[in-house]
């Protein structure tokens, strides 16, 4: 099999190039289609879909910092059902290449929505989001777990078999690295890094948090550097492919990440105000190569 | 109320008209291949390449022309402030128009208009597009500000059938809130009770909602909300509505921005 010089592969699934679409902020894809042409995309991240719809958090859900966008969506998706039925087919129809962004407040639900993702054979590779900061349950607490990450992987992959699973971690842990080890062991073909970052934001003049759960993930250019370290720092401990994301807003952000080792990344906050990145950065790459790491496994 | 293909433009400001001491009309080239787009759609602007604000910034259509594509700007933070800075033959990044709903021509030919300082913005769009067909809407208009010096009184001029104005200060028209002088001319019977269309800050909209609603056939707003994407895909515009027995999380930026003010769930929308 003869693969393109950009393509990219992740376990059994071989994408045409290394740039993709973060899952959260392009929605199902769909919501962009005027405006960005996704078949030229080496995959699309979809919104986290939960076994259920979820109406996401009340009150604010977005404030914007210096470099940054706070958000507390809080996982707002129209649940597997919807998905799977209504915007799989569309993408599918599109030729759209997919990566389903899964996410789950517990194992029952977790298995459930495994199995309604296995019976569907068009989808060929699954981010399970294992660090959402913005829900109560079934986020960054199993995320930040290497047990539980084992867990979770280990039976996607049991359940999924020959489709690529990637394991998207939080960097609001003391190591990441070994997050990633964990899900290396169990089986994951890939490891995205990383999810947004905790912060939160004060109304100076009322006193009060502005996010009503008080805490909300940063993105943005604020956290490249926290994503460039993770990536580095996980690079240097599996041998899985890893796909670098936060902060990317340049053909030179997306130039670091694999000279600290990705194999592929994300675009997510940047599409807001430049969704014309992830088309240019992979003209980019086309043109003089994907860049090579810096010195993998010595560092 | 239907969405139209958006694109991505860029646009040269040909004029920046101040208005008031803070806010200015920016009449800018109406790009070739811009869709046309309807009362209560907007455009979303990238303010600057450096990052610096980071996210785009939401503008409702003041006008759309042949040739022309106009924004009311007031300054009221960095966004809007970089905005009014665009001298003529500055080159804008926009897309649009985006809005999955606009104000649509009156049924019966008769609608009141509340506006709320630059909640204008959509019914100056309404009155000039709607006179250039063959029917003509009589239109009122129900205008308020702070002061008189935050009411853009020029552009009002000979665009509706009649054009009420209020300002919290009393220093032009009548002095209190829009909200009260709607019902001031309600009981007077002065006013159409068919379509209240409104646009403005949440809590005028919400008292117009409390106070006068159930006076009207029907109450339509375009609603504001803190937007990143803009075309529906992120989820953080949301608005609370009833549909039914049932609250939903609608886009403000795509399902919107015009709502039936009634299912708003005002009490519930926290943001």
């Amino acid at each position: 099999m003869t693969e393109r010089s950009s393509a990219v592969r992740i376990g059994p699934v071989v994408f045409d190039n290394p740039v993709f679409l973060a899952s959260g902020p392009a929605g199902y894809g769909l919501e962009y289609a005027d405006l960005i042409d996704l078949t030229r995309l080496g995959a699309v991240v979809t919104k986290t879909i939960t076994l259920q719809p979820r109406p996401g958090n009340t009150g604010r859900r977005l404030w914007e910092t210096r470099g940054g966008l706070l958000n507390s969506v809080g996982l707002e998706n129209v649940g597997a059902e919807i998905f799977l039925t209504e915007k799989l087919p569309s993408l599918i129809d599109g030729d759209v290449r997919l990566i389903v962004s899964i996410a789950a407040e517990g194992w029952e639900e977790f298995r459930q929505l495994l199995e309604m993702v296995a019976a569907r054979p068009e989808i060929e590779a699954v981010e399970i989001n294992l660090s959402c900061p913005n829900v109560e349950r079934g986020g960054m607490e199993i995320g930040a777990d290497p047990g539980r990450i084992e867990h979770y992987v280990k039976h996607a992959k049991d359940v999924l078999g020959e489709r690529a699973v990637l394991a998207k971690l939080t960097p609001n842990v003391r190591d990441v690295a070994r997050l990633a080890l964990a899900a290396e062991g169990a089986g994951a073909d890939g490891i995205t890094a990383i999810n947004t970052v905790v912060g939160m934001e004060m109304d100076a003049e009322s006193g009060r948090p502005i996010f009503e759960m008080v805490r909300a993930g940063l993105s943005g250019p604020a956290i490249l550097p926290i994503a460039l370290v993770a990536v580095w720092k996980i690079s240097r401990t599996v041998d899985i492919p890893i796909v670098g994301v936060g902060g990317i807003s340049s053909i030179e952000d997306a130039t670091k990440f694999f000279r600290a080792g990705a194999s592929a990344i994300q675009i997510g906050t940047a599409i807001f105000y430049d969704h014309g990145l992830p088309e240019r950065i992979i003209e980019a790459f086309e043109h003089s190569g994907i860049p090579k790491p810096f010195e993998k496994k010595d560092g | 109320m239907s969405a139209r293909a958006k694109g991505s433009f860029l646009v040269s400001v040909l004029r920046n008209d101040p208005l008031t001491p803070s806010s200015s009309i920016l009449v800018l080239d109406r790009p070739e291949g811009f869709p046309d787009a309807q009362p209560g759609q907007f455009i979303s602007v990238r303010l600057t390449d450096t990052l610096e604000p980071l996210l785009r910034r939401p503008y409702s259509i003041m006008d759309l022309t042949a040739d022309t594509l106009s924004l009311l700007v007031k300054v009221i933070g960095r966004g809007s402030a970089l905005l009014a800075s665009q001298k003529p033959g500055a080159s804008l990044d926009v897309i649009g128009p985006l809005g999955g709903t606009s104000f649509p021509y009156p049924a019966s030919g008769k609608v009141v208009f509340v506006a709320g300082g630059t909640g204008l913005a959509p019914f100056i769009f309404a009155a000039r597009s709607w006179r250039s067909g063959d029917a003509r809407p009589e239109i009122h208009l129900l205008y308020g500000a702070e002061a008189k010096d935050e009411l853009f009184l020029e552009l009002i001029a000979g665009e509706f059938t009649g054009a009420h104005l209020a300002t919290i200060d009393g220093s032009e028209g009548y002095c209190g809130d829009v909200v009260r002088l709607c019902e001031k001319l309600l009981a007077k019977g002065e006013l159409p009770v068919d379509h209240l269309y409104s646009c403005g800050p949440r809590g005028m909209v919400r008292a117009l909602v409390r106070q006068v609603g159930s006076r009207f056939a029907e109450h339509l707003t375009s609603l504001e909300a803190i937007m990143a994407c803009g075309v529906g895909a992120c989820r953080g515009c949301t608005v609370p509505v009833w549909e039914g027995e049932r609250m939903v999380n609608k886009a403000v930026c795509s399902d919107g921005t015009v709502f039936a003010a009634n299912a708003v769930a005002w009490e519930e929308w926290k943001e």
